[in-house]
């Protein structure tokens, strides 16, 4: 019964969203004169052969890949109560330069596609670790440097391309670093359909799917079943209780961002060593943007995250076959942001109804024992109202030094607002 | 006039010097009566009975907890009270908000200032309810009416000067010309004199003076006696949340204020078999905390706590108590001296290695220090244990032994709440006190730092920690205890040192001390050298 409304509760935000969602951008569409209706029919449209189907599959598949893991690095930062913008500038910089290594070498298989994967993680952990070092050194906000060191190495890796790692001739339309050799590809997962009795699309499955899986599992084991996971939570729940508990949180932020930079370098594998096989102008950009949306629809959490590529990737894939229909493609970035903002709702909603129904469940409890609840009732809303909670028992000085600034700052907002 | 007479105590008439005269005929500037709030489980204010007459300085005195914050946020508009009535100028009214009462002419200037550092003085002074022309911010007018006031009330404010070039004495005058600029004629002031050094309190005192003589009410709040006897006109005393009485500062004592204050009721922890051992397990060798800018905050601070030992430091907030106890967790830096638990010098270590070395800590704000309180008690049960069993097993979590440790403790402590899974917010403030104190003393420590250890919990649950925490120091567990309950203090200290300023500038023995002395001894009315 618990487990079952618990379940109900962590689906009913984002089903609700997504309705949400497709009722406005309905409503948008009839607006541009784009019948909606029709909009979802191709949506969801696989095509007619089993082949066709797979096919859609795959390329659904393929997005999700980069999408889920952009969403999990930045998921991990969040759960620290990092917010990492610059998951963009990291994956690129590390697919540049983990390409220019894997074309630079020649090694057996498997070792030079895990040079290549290694080259990106290191590559784009220190790319985030500078966002650390100057948050931790001189308290700059991670927002802000990891902004600006988006632009950076965004000017960094076209000076690469263009420069020491350009592979292509002169006056090609595409500038592209020079080719990996066959031996850093990673071979593609077409086997299964034949194992499963599908028809085998023409389409290549990534590989790299298989090391999405296995690096979503390890994080999702590493932050709910560690003592590092738990020390990264606590920072994250509560930055000052952390510290009290003995975390260290300058250590804690640079670990952090060490692994969600980390990551957030494998977010161009799976087209790297998937399909491209070179890093080139038109390497596919935004994911970084979009991982953070990804981890919002998936609530911080690896099976949310995997859920929300996963939706992502479908909206994705009706591009090509809505603009052949001739509808603008923009209606997808539409649905898109119309999802990330009704979860972003939702979400505050949900976890109110929850608190709340935690709350009422104990109270009953709390008034048989005749004991004072002023303490939740109070901090529903954070330091503002712990300064009520600790005066309306016989709080003291608490109350009166630090957190009451806390809440009378907010009721002169109250009062400056009426 | 109804309800004349019900404070009872020495009522000051014959003080006050304004026009209408005393007596009958002139309605209170704001009259109080029987005003009741209860929070769920506590009773924060209850029958509080305050007159205060128009052009007074009347001063609201009473110890940290005392209910006089409860008392003006309900003066002020930021929540109502449950039973009573408020009354300006003789006419009931009904505040829903501070703006309500902003309207109705009650200002409050807060403790922590609420300015805009990069804003000019002029700039703070209308934010809010800035006079426009044509929709822009007419500056003109604004400086006008900000000069008029600084003249008329002598502020001496130059209202383009950045308020992050200004001392902590003229953001102060800033705030009260926020006030008065928004034509308050009643000004609350919130213990104003606590971030002020001694020629900045004069300064003020000459301003509330200038203040009075253009006929604004101005109620004070402290629990500086000799502050509040140089400047009032009447002082009113409440204590554990209701008023017991009123004063006139030109004949009674500080003494006699502190007794009030302090009521004389016996304290009800109580300790009298001595467990005090030999080995220390905690010492503080000189300990130097410094601030940024000003005094350090802990000033050369030496004690000792023995195994068995209780060591109370009593102080009025914010005469660094909170920075000791972030000296001893390793929280802060210290500036000097050396801190040891056991033989171990633990100066350098990290919190952690701390915690593992045997240090306990019930922190005094559990909600920003001791608890997650979005994350279920299992997790909370391993908070500040994370590297010790049963919580863990080597780099893992141990979900099954921590949820079973949170069920023994939930049974052994008397921790009211479903279960393990139940979010920490969900239990009531004695609830989670009692979670915490379990969580620590199931460690074992060598030296439990408890701070405010009853803070904000009902009477069972008071009792209850009281108990446990004397149960431990039978056991020969060495425990600090700073808290603000005198009786809490003096019942169960085996040694009590005052702090002051950052100073440990007595220690008595508890067995022979009256809540009166410590009280005098924490103001400074008393010393060492001998009694005020």
């Amino acid at each position: 019964m618990n487990v079952l409304r618990r379940i109900g509760l962590s689906l009913f935000a984002p089903v609700l969203a997504v309705v949400v969602a497709v009722l406005i951008s309905s409503a948008v569409m009839a607006a541009l004169q784009v019948n909606p209706l029709r909009v979802f029919e191709i949506m969801v449209d696989f095509g007619d052969t089993p082949s066709q189907q797979v096919t859609a599959l795959v390329v659904v598949l393929n997005r999700a890949v980069p999408l889920f893991l952009a969403g999990l690095a930045v998921a991990i930062a969040f759960r620290m109560g990092l917010f990492n913008i610059g998951v963009e500038g990291q994956y690129r910089l590390a697919t540049i330069l983990a390409a220019g290594a894997g074309a630079a070498v020649a090694l057996p298989g498997p070792l030079h596609v895990l040079l290549i994967v290694v080259v990106a993680m290191v590559v784009a952990a220190i790319w985030a670790g500078i966002v650390a070092v100057l948050k931790v050194t001189r308290g700059v906000s991670e927002v802000i440097s990891s902004i600006m060191l988006n632009v950076i190495a965004l000017g960094v890796a076209s000076f690469l391309l263009t420069g020491p790692l350009r592979g292509s001739p002169e006056g090609a339309s595409i500038i592209a670093t020079a080719d990996i050799p066959e031996s850093g590809w990673m071979p593609s997962l077409n086997g299964v359909f034949g194992l499963l009795g599908l028809a085998n699309p023409p389409r290549q499955l990534y590989g790299f799917l298989v090391v999405a899986v296995v690096v979503g599992v390890l994080i999702g084991v590493l932050l709910n079943r560690t003592r590092f996971g738990f020390d990264l939570r606590a920072a994250g729940l509560s930055p000052s209780a952390a510290s009290a508990s003995g975390v260290d949180s300058r250590g804690m932020v640079i670990k952090t961002m060490l692994l969600s930079g980390a990551v957030a370098g494998l977010i161009g594998m799976p087209d790297l060593l998937g399909s491209t096989h070179s890093y080139t102008t038109d390497f596919t950009s935004g994911l970084g943007f979009l991982g953070i949306a990804v981890a919002l629809l998936g609530r911080n959490k690896p099976v949310g995250i995997a859920l929300g590529a996963l939706l992502f990737a479908f909206l994705d894939r009706s591009l090509v076959p809505l603009q052949i229909q001739d509808f603008p493609a923009s209606v997808v970035t539409i649905i898109q942001g119309t999802i990330v903002l009704a979860v972003v709702v939702a979400n505050e909603v949900v976890r109110r109804v929850a608190r709340r129904s935690a709350e009422r469940g104990s109270a009953t409890g709390a008034a048989v024992a005749g004991d004072g609840s002023t303490g939740p009732g109070q901090a529903a809303s954070g330091a503002a109202s712990i300064g009520g909670g600790a005066d309306g028992g016989e709080g003291t000085g608490a109350g009166e030094s630090r957190t009451t600034g806390a809440g009378q700052r907010s009721d002169e907002r109250q009062e400056t607002g009426a | 006039m109804a309800t004349a007479g019900t404070s009872g105590g020495p009522a000051s008439t014959g003080l006050t010097t304004d026009g209408g005269g005393p007596g009958g005929g002139t309605p209170l500037a704001v009259e109080l009566r029987g005003i009741t709030k209860r929070f769920p489980g506590v009773v924060a204010n209850k029958d509080i009975e305050l007159r205060v007459r128009r052009g007074e300085v009347h001063a609201i005195v009473g110890e940290n907890g005392a209910g006089k914050s409860t008392l003006m946020k309900t003066l002020y508009g930021m929540h109502r009270p449950d039973e009573g009535q408020i009354l300006l100028d003789g006419r009931e009214v009904h505040f829903r908000s501070p703006a309500d009462a902003i309207a109705a002419g009650i200002g409050m200037v807060h403790q922590h200032f609420m300015l805009a550092d990069n804003f000019t003085v002029l700039e703070n002074v209308v934010l809010g309810s800035e006079p426009t022309r044509g929709g822009r911010l007419d500056r003109a007018e604004a400086r006008r009416r900000t000069r008029e006031i600084s003249d008329a009330y002598a502020l001496g404010l130059d209202p383009d000067e950045l308020v992050e070039d200004l001392g902590v004495g003229d953001r102060q005058r800033v705030e009260i010309a926020k006030v008065l600029y928004r034509g308050a004629t009643t000004l609350i002031l919130d213990e104003p004199t606590a971030v002020l050094v001694p020629q900045e309190v004069d300064e003020l005192f000459g301003n509330l003076a200038e203040l009075k003589r253009e006929g604004l009410t101005v109620i004070f709040i402290s629990h500086k006696l000799d502050e509040v006897r140089k400047v009032a006109d009447s002082i009113t005393v409440i204590r554990r949340g209701t008023t017991v009485g009123t004063a006139d500062p030109k004949t009674t004592t500080a003494r006699q204020l502190a007794e009030m204050m302090v009521g004389t009721e016996l304290p009800s922890p109580e300790i009298r078999t001595s467990t005090v051992r030999e080995t220390p397990v905690l010492q503080l060798r000189d300990v130097t905390v410094a601030a940024p800018t000003g005094r350090p905050p802990v000033d050369d601070v030496t004690l000792t706590v023995r195994e068995g030992e209780v060591v109370g430091i009593a102080g009025v907030e914010g005469n660094g108590q909170a920075e000791l106890v972030d000296a001893v967790m390793g929280l802060r830096h210290l500036a000097a001296g050396t801190v040891l638990l056991g033989g171990d010098d633990i100066t350098a270590w990290s919190t952690r290695a701390r915690r593992e070395a045997g240090l306990g800590f019930i922190p005094e704000d559990r909600h920003r220090q001791g608890m997650l309180l979005e994350a279920p008690l299992w997790e909370n049960r391993i908070l500040g244990h994370q590297t010790r069993p049963p919580a863990v097993k080597g780099p893992f979590i141990d979900r099954r032994a921590a949820r079973a440790d949170t069920a023994r403790i939930m049974r052994d402590y008397d921790v009211r709440a479903p279960g393990p899974d139940t979010l920490a917010v969900a239990l009531s403030g004695g609830n989670q006190q009692k979670l915490i104190v379990g969580r620590e003393m199931s460690a074992a420590p060598r030296l439990l730092l408890a701070a405010h250890p009853t803070r904000g919990v009902d009477v069972g649950a008071q009792g209850a920690i009281w108990r446990l925490l004397e149960a431990a120091r039978a056991e020969g567990m060495g425990i600090l205890l700073i808290s603000a309950d005198l009786d809490e203090l003096i019942g169960l200290s085996d040694t009590l040192h005052v702090m002051l300023r950052g100073r440990l500038v007595a220690t008595l023995d508890p067995s022979a001390v009256t809540p009166e002395e410590l009280g005098g001894y924490m103001t400074g009315a008393r010393t060492t050298a001998g009694a005020a």
